[in-house]
């Protein structure tokens, strides 16, 4: 299994810590602070799966939804959304867009976690 | 007028801001006016007005204005430096010592430039609403990021302090506690949000064909699955369904609160959701078998910032059914609850505008 995790996250106290706490459950993280690195590095790396925040500089993260199901070799990758929108609307066009899944902020990490297990082991 | 009753009358009179006229039901003379009467109907000139049929009083130009009995209402061009307004005057009969009077109350009427004031006025009010709210959302959302980070800080405290086994059971309850008001707080700047939307009535319904049950799936999945107690949320659907005419973030709010408040206040059963179309109109139920409502407090169950007598130590604002009852009604919606102590609670939503019928 591929479990390399990119963490796409403009704050850094919050992508250090979420970092941490993943590589604490084992898996391989690397992070990128906005869409834009994000598609380069998720290029690069070819991670097993995306987490991403929605508002950040450069390219938010429903555009970067899009430019993964445009591009033949990263169209395959679930993306997680993390965000403090909780409109309803938001997560409907996040889910069309083709979120793999969608966790508001705040979270508990289990509840992440839950999600990014659930989503690794749809893959096997 | 006996002259120590118009004396009587003209103290009355003279506190009165609008132009005010007291005239004779025979001959229609202007027995008595005020201060204000006669500065803008006769420049200041008391003689012009007083003693005067109201006709002769008005240079005699308005011979068709005043028929007998006098309208209820008639008006008066005024020219006051220059600028030309007019005097909207109301008239109700008036009996002093048995003797019958016409008693005419002026006001000015806006001129446009008056109203187009007030109308910009108006405008730049709501836009610093708008603004406000605004604030408040964008304010709310920027709040969540750094909540964000230190519950995941926590998180990784608590990760850290076990794997290293350090982790008491003190450790873990005080964590726990954080970790509870934090998600606390986040429920108050969803409500606070909400409310102030609709304190600056910036939440107008907007009303297009939705599908309640799939709001509902969408907030099941969101928010109501992976239960730590592994309980889950029940739908059933009776009938053909079909979209009504609702506004979805507001509904989707609606249903949100009655699902975490269904859960929150129970604790063993699941909670159920049942959606019934009929001919006419879609019935749906919240059902939850927990604590219920004392019977006492059902009158101020939608009141803001009420909470049950039975809630020990259940967090809350109180602030999430009367956010739930503005909502569904400002979505042309009733809710009506039932409830027993122990037995559980039952919301009722009814909504009667089917998107087909227009």
């Amino acid at each position: 299994m591929n479990n390399t995790i990119l963490l796409i996250e403009d704050k850094p106290s919050l992508s250090d810590a979420l970092k941490s706490l993943l590589e604490l459950h084992q898996y391989t993280v690397a992070t990128a602070a906005n869409g834009e690195e994000g598609i380069r590095a998720a290029r690069k790396l070819r991670p097993g799966l995306v987490i991403s925040d929605i508002y950040m500089p450069v390219l938010n993260g429903l555009d970067l939804l899009d430019s993964f199901r445009d591009d033949p070799a990263l169209q395959d990758i679930p993306v997680v959304m993390l965000t403090a929108r909780s409109e309803i609307d938001d997560i409907q066009q996040a889910l069309e867009r083709g979120a793999a899944g969608y966790v508001t902020k705040p979270f508990l990490f289990k509840n992440l976690h839950a999600v990014i297990r659930g989503i690794f082991e749809k893959q096997l | 007028m006996k002259p120590n009753q118009s004396i009587r009358v003209s103290h009355m009179l003279r506190g009165i801001e609008d132009p005010v006229l007291i005239i004779s039901t025979d001959k229609q003379v202007v027995l008595n006016a005020n201060g204000k009467a006669i500065e803008v109907l006769a420049n200041g000139k008391t003689s012009q007005l007083r003693g005067l049929p109201l006709q002769l009083a008005y240079g005699g130009e308005r011979q068709d204005a005043f028929p007998k009995p006098l309208p209820p209402a008639f008006m008066l061009p005024v020219s006051q430096n220059g600028e030309i307004s007019l005097i909207d005057f109301r008239v109700s009969p008036l009996k002093i010592e048995g003797k019958k009077y016409w008693l005419a109350i002026g006001r000015k009427v806006e001129q446009a430039e008056e109203l187009q004031k007030k109308l910009q006025d108006l405008e730049q009010e709501k836009s610093l609403q708008q603004m406000k709210v605004q604030f408040m959302s964008m304010t709310s959302h920027e709040f969540r990021t750094p909540l964000t980070a230190i519950s995941s800080a926590m998180d990784l405290l608590e990760a850290r302090l076990q794997l290293d086994g350090q982790l008491s059971s003190f450790h873990r309850l005080q964590l726990r506690k954080m970790a509870d008001e934090i998600f606390q707080l986040n429920a108050m700047l969803d409500e606070v949000l909400t409310l102030s939307k609709i304190a600056g009535n910036n939440w107008e319904a907007d009303l297009k064909p939705v599908l309640p049950e799939q709001i509902i799936e969408t907030l099941r999945y969101q928010y109501f699955s992976q239960r730590k107690d592994d309980r889950s949320l029940l739908i059933s659907i009776d009938g053909e369904p079909r979209p009504i005419l609702a506004d979805k973030d507001q509904l989707a709010k609606v249903f949100t609160n009655l699902i975490s408040n269904a859960f929150k206040y129970s604790t063993q059963k699941n909670p159920s959701v049942k959606l019934q179309y009929k001919k006419k109109k879609l019935v749906i139920t919240f059902r939850d078998h927990g604590i219920g409502i004392p019977e006492s407090d059902l009158p101020y169950l939608f009141t803001s910032f009420f909470r049950g007598s039975n809630v020990d130590g259940i967090e809350g604002t109180g602030l999430g059914l009367s956010i739930v009852k503005t909502f569904v009604e400002s979505n042309h919606g009733t809710i009506s609850v039932s409830s027993g102590v122990n037995e559980g609670t039952t919301f009722t939503l009814v909504f009667q505008e089917f998107a087909d019928a227009i």
